[in-house]
């Protein structure tokens, strides 16, 4: 039920003539017409505005979910496309430029060697997490090789993250992601309803003279009058005793 | 016109980055914990005045019900 309709805003010049034998009829000489070229304009850019909420939540909940699956490169170009919209500022610079060649620029992954990755569905990772080892790690990792009762409890620990960046739990760790996900959801709903109030003022036409209170009021007693839907609609919640609603 | 779609996807090479360095996310988790509350909260603040102001104050006609809202009036010229 969304008559969307604004008060008047440009001058017009009405006259009214009340006969209420017949239906309501009114004279209306407008100054403006009702369909400006600069308003249909307005009108297909406005439309344009509520898809990119959709855009947001849809790219939102997609990256979030294909993060922790198999599909690697939609997940990494849909992260990094939300990622370099809202996250430019946070990734370095430098690793940017680098695909453009720029001087100054940091190493970039080699990508023909085995990788390290910390994935739920990756339980055991192409290679170690530590690779270039120091003299300490490397008698750690001789004695290893030995019964693993020998071992303490904090070289055990020490092996083990040399082995892997992070634990399942600390991989699983819930992330706090959805509320910056609601945040902007809520933001882009908030633009639409700002969007929606740049209507009201610029493109919407000067509402009709009967969504006024005195005209809504003057009809409500003439379809009283009329009996319209007495059985069960409209009249049927009027008390003609008591002239009032039921 | 696909190299052009192609590159516009892959603008700076960060997602090709990404996979290599193989990261948790580039938004970084703290940056959720850190930032995530008071974004929900300013989104949600910011939504709720916004529309409260324009559904009760832009004049916009939501032609709701007449019925147990609206006093009759008399309409008849005598």
């Amino acid at each position: 039920m969304f008559t969307c309709t604004v008060s008047p805003t440009r001058s017009l010049s009405l006259s009214l003539s009340l006969s209420f034998h017949s239906p309501p009829t009114r004279v209306f000489s407008r100054s403006v017409s009702v369909n400006s070229p600069s308003r249909d304009i307005r009108i297909k850019l406005c439309t344009f505005f509520p898809p990119c909420i959709f855009l947001f939540v849809i790219l939102s909940s997609l990256s979030s979910c294909l993060r922790k699956t198999m599909l690697h490169v939609t997940a990494g170009r849909i992260a990094g496309l939300l990622s370099r919209r809202g996250g430019a500022a946070f990734s370095s610079s430098s690793s940017r430029m680098a695909s453009h060649g720029h001087v100054g620029v940091t190493e970039q992954a080699d990508m023909s060697v085995p990788l390290y990755c910390d994935r739920l569905d990756t339980p055991l990772p192409d290679r170690p997490y530590k690779d270039t080892l120091s003299a300490a790690d490397e008698s750690l990792k001789q004695k290893e090789k030995g019964p693993w009762n020998s071992l303490s409890k904090e070289e055990k620990l020490t092996l083990y993250r040399m082995m892997f960046n992070e634990t399942y739990a600390e991989m699983k760790k819930p992330t706090g992601e959805w509320k910056t996900v609601w945040g902007g959801i809520f933001f882009f709903i908030g633009l639409t309803g700002l969007v929606v109030l740049w209507q009201t003022h610029y493109v919407y036409p000067p509402q009709p003279p009967t969504f006024e209170d005195e005209w809504q009021a003057m009809q409500v007693k003439r379809m009283l009058d009329m009996r319209v839907n007495p059985v069960e609609g409209f009249s049927a919640k009027w008390d003609y005793e008591k002239g009032q609603w039921k | 016109m696909y190299r052009f779609a192609k590159a516009a996807l892959n603008l700076s090479g960060q997602s090709a980055r990404q996979m290599a360095v193989r990261q948790k996310s580039d938004m970084s988790t703290e940056f959720h914990a850190k930032y995530g509350p008071p974004l929900l909260i300013a989104g949600a603040t910011f939504c709720t005045a916004v529309w409260a102001y324009v559904v009760t104050s832009t004049g916009i006609a939501w032609n709701l019900s007449p019925v147990g809202k609206v006093q009759p009036k008399p309409w008849q010229e005598e």
